[in-house]
């Protein structure tokens, strides 16, 4: 998981660090543990900073071009220097030598990366060569800001937060070039669409449009389609801050329970799920959420969340939520069980720390300490959605690479 | 009966064709700074004679009229305008589509504009400041709040417009800092003795649309609207350009205006040659062109005025047209509209501009190259070809750095739009050739966007609030 972009400044007047930076911000909900810029000045040189922080605490005091790219992930480091150039992925790579290619001859270096990933390359020369893998498991869109800046990025987020206007979303296996003169795109290998599921139920910010959905829309009509699988006669309806928020307010309307906001929030929005380190993941899950006794007390609750690794972060939660008095609990989960890791790049641990691929629901309820927990079904998920060509790996162990 | 035709692109490659259609018999000379592929073979067609030359020079354009003797005249682009060429033709007593100095003026000086729309109170105008030095406009934009345009005070070829929308707190100073950098650039674009060189706007978000209103200065006639495409870029970015494209259509609207909404514009229009009798005694004769935008302040809100036919949109319009067009310029330049009558082909049009690539940031590297194409092809593919910015020299076409080609097609937006990436694949050249593929692409959103902002300027027309806005910052108080 990352988040990727690149910005180009068609006139030199410009100075894009920040753009860069705030733009990163925008995506950091991909992955926030190492970030950085590489950016091309006047001269040709390019400048790359990278550090093992979030994008908000990245120093770009000194940078300064017209043209640059960023990341905001978890892992490798990225910007990479290669020949002529810097380039930032999403994805996982095994030869990081074919990346060297990339500026020289993209099309070839495409034909020769053999895992789905997203690029975007700068070269000495000004040119931005971006690429979205064959699938379209790694988002990518294209935007534009005024007369004066082509933007590219994983999430229309990062376009939203420095004012430009989300164009459209690069199309699975297609390159494109962005530099002075012109914008090339070129469809370089056929597109066999398989769109991350994750990106929908969970990795995805709500103001995103991602694989051609509006992910706002689409997770309340998950919490819909939860409340038609599992109708449960309940006080209230609590979604586990963020992502879960829309699936609550789905549930809530479709089955006229009203909705409660049953957390509150220490520190900053840090995903738990996304942190390196065990120590913060437990910090993040002590911290981040403190639950409010006047909004479950004596409630019968549905308690929804995105999606269960561990189940940790949702024991403790229970826990806290009984504790505060509430009388019943039953969980719903927004998404399909996770049963298996992800190859491509996704945070989906191995199947041995997947509580769902170890236990069955009466046992993972007693864990929890929840009365009941449910699942949304794969079926319910393909009629949110409306199609199938989804990439299930994590949920059903058939991966379409 | 002879008619003069004075200029070099697209656009009067679209009005030779329109006077070679007519059941009238015109026979065309032009007047041009090089030979137009597409105006040269109408003047062959009709027996005309082609002349090459400076086109903005009376003394040339008074030798050639001598020469010729035309019984009408037809001036295409602006330039000419600015230097009082339709006034030579009518000084000699030809009636001519275009008009003169002082009406052009309209076109030449935004901030004469931009007055004349506050001192006649007419809607549509937005707030605005002149600066007659580039350091007074680059601390107005350094001191002051909001969301602005900056512009070159006069016309500039549509070059060096910088629209900034400051929305976003955090990143003010990066962009304020770019804007006053590129203030030298567009103060270097218009300068003139006595005049301002930079005007800066509120800035205005919506989607935009041209209107143009045929007058013989008593009697008015609009076309049917049409949209440019001004990112030089596929999918809408990229620098500034004179046009990319254009869709017209269906009918005299767009998907996204409705007919309530045209009839304003053309009130707005309508006012607007009348304020411009009232400044200069002089009536407007020829084309005038509000390049609109829908905006949340005003509803039809005016962006800036032409002067003569916009380009591409001329190559939209005009082969809508199924009554006699060329019949029409005649009846403009003489006086006669009010005897014209314009049937409309209620189909939609495409338009594809193509050029080379350099275009438009660099005019030396878009130039000089050679361009070849399969016409008949084109044409069993129902696309139209107007040549632009290219020259026949000896039997190539060689590039003069803008737009080369206009191709046109007709139909629904989408299919004109996939016949005319057909057509393009018989465009070759020895270097890259730049064009969109998007255009017509995007109505559908350009509707919703369109639907948002109806919803607001309604509401401020109910609440008797149109046109009122203001911006404040601690430095620069209020505007």
């Amino acid at each position: 998981m990352a988040g990727i972009l690149g910005i180009l400044a068609f006139d030199n007047v410009w100075n894009v660090s920040r753009f860069l930076y705030y733009g990163l911000i925008g995506l950091q909900h991909r992955g926030y543990s190492k970030s950085g810029i590489a950016i091309l000045d006047k001269q040709r040189n390019i400048f790359t900073k990278l550090e093992n922080v979030a994008p908000e605490d990245l120093e770009i005091k000194d940078l300064n071009g017209w043209a640059g790219i960023g990341y905001a992930g978890i892992r490798n480091s990225y910007p990479m220097t290669i020949d002529n150039g810097a380039i930032v992925v999403d994805g996982i790579i095994d030869n990081a030598n074919i990346l060297n290619q990339v500026i020289k001859d993209p099309e070839n270096a495409i034909t020769e990366i053999k895992k789905p990933i997203s690029f975007i390359a700068i070269s000495k020369d000004g040119q931005l060569i971006a690429y979205r893998d064959e699938l379209g498991l790694k988002p990518l869109s294209i935007g534009g800001f005024g007369f004066d800046l082509a933007i590219i990025s994983s999430e229309p987020t990062s376009m939203f937060v420095i004012g430009a206007e989300f164009k459209r979303e690069i199309n699975p296996g297609e390159l494109v070039i962005v530099d002075k003169y012109h914008i090339e795109s070129k469809q370089v290998r056929i597109p066999r669409k398989s769109y991350c599921t994750i990106e929908y139920v969970y990795q995805a910010r709500i103001d995103s449009i991602v694989n051609e959905k509006d992910i706002y829309d689409l997770r309340v009509k998950i919490g819909e389609e939860l409340a038609l699988e599992y109708p449960i006669n309940a006080d209230s309806v609590i979604g586990v801050p963020d992502t879960a928020l829309p699936f609550a307010i789905g549930y809530s309307r479709r089955l006229n329970i009203p909705l409660d906001l049953g957390f509150t929030r220490t520190g900053s929005p840090i995903r738990t799920m996304l942190s390196s380190d065990a120590f913060l993941k437990v910090v993040g899950v002590q911290l981040k959420l403190n639950p409010i006794k006047s909004a479950v007390k004596g409630k019968k609750i549905i308690l929804i969340d995105d999606s269960m690794v561990t189940g940790t972060t949702l024991k403790n939660t229970i826990f806290n939520l009984r504790k505060l008095g509430a009388k019943e609990i039953h969980v719903l989960i927004g998404s399909p069980k996770l049963i298996s890791q992800c190859p491509y790049g996704v945070e989906v641990p191995e199947e041995k720390e997947l509580i769902s691929a170890n236990l069955d629901d009466e046992k993972i309820a007693r864990v929890l300490g929840a009365d009941s927990i449910h699942w949304l079904s794969l079926e319910g998920l393909f009629r949110v959605i409306g199609h199938r060509n989804l990439c299930l790996g994590c949920m059903t162990k058939k991966y379409p690479w | 009966m002879k008619v003069l035709l004075v200029g070099d692109g697209a656009r009067e490659n679209v009005l030779a064709y329109s006077l070679e259609k007519s059941t009238k018999g015109y026979k065309v000379y032009a007047l041009s700074s090089y030979i137009n592929p597409g105006i040269n073979s109408v003047v062959k067609a009709t027996g005309g004679e082609y002349f090459v030359g400076n086109i903005n020079s009376s003394d040339i354009v008074e030798k050639v009229i001598k020469k010729v003797n035309p019984d009408l005249g037809v001036i295409g682009p602006e330039e000419p305008l600015f230097h009082g060429i339709s006034d030579v033709f009518r000084q000699e007593g030809i009636p001519v589509f275009g008009a003169s100095k002082k009406c052009a003026r309209i076109e030449e000086s935004k901030a004469w504009a931009r007055e004349l729309m506050w001192k006649y109170s007419i809607p549509g105008r937005l707030r605005y400041k002149v600066f007659y030095t580039i350091e007074d406009a680059a601390r107005f934009i350094l001191e002051y709040g909001g969301s602005v345009a900056v512009k070159p005070a006069g016309q500039a070829g549509g070059k060096g417009v910088k629209v900034i929308a400051d929305l976003e707190a955090y990143l003010t100073h990066d962009k304020r800092e770019a804007l006053t950098k590129s203030v030298n650039e567009i103060g270097s674009l218009y300068n003139k003795e006595g005049e301002p060189r930079i005007i800066i706007e509120e800035k205005v978000d919506g989607p935009e649309y041209t209107l143009h209103v045929l007058t013989d200065g008593k009697t008015t006639i609009p076309l049917p609207l049409a949209q440019d495409y001004k990112n030089a870029y596929q999918d809408g970015i990229g620098p500034e350009t004179g046009g990319m494209g254009a869709i017209s259509g269906p009918t005299e609207l767009l998907p996204f205006i409705n007919s309530e909404e045209y009839q304003t514009t053309y009130d707005i229009v309508k006012r607007t040659i009348d304020a411009i009798y009232k400044e200069t005694k002089e009536r407007y004769v020829g084309v005038i062109a509000g390049q609109m935008m829908l905006t949340e302040l005003w509803g039809p809100t005016v962006i800036e005025y032409y002067s003569r036919f916009g380009d591409p949109e001329a190559s939209a319009i005009i082969p809508r047209i199924e009554s006699d067009f060329g019949e029409i310029i005649e009846l403009t330049a003489t006086g006669h509209l009010s005897k014209a009558h314009i049937k409309l082909n209620e189909q939609p049009s495409v338009v594809k501009a193509i050029a080379t690539l350099g275009y438009p940031i660099s005019k030396q590297m878009a130039s000089g190259h050679m361009i070849a194409l399969d016409l008949d092809k084109m044409k069993e593919h129902g696309c139209m070809v107007f040549f632009g910015s290219v020259a026949l020299e000896g039997t190539q076409l060689v590039t003069k750095g803008s737009r080369a080609l206009e191709i046109v097609a007709m139909g629904d937006f989408k299919e004109a739009s996939e016949n005319l990436d057909k057509c393009i694949q018989y465009v070759s050249s020895d270097t890259k050739l730049i064009y969109r593929t998007d255009i017509g692409k995007t109505v559908e959103y350009q509707s919703e966007k369109a639907e948002i902002i109806r919803y607001s300027y309604k509401n401020r027309e109910r609440r008797g609030i149109l046109g009122i806005s203001a911006d404040w910052s601690p430095n620069g108080g209020l505007w």
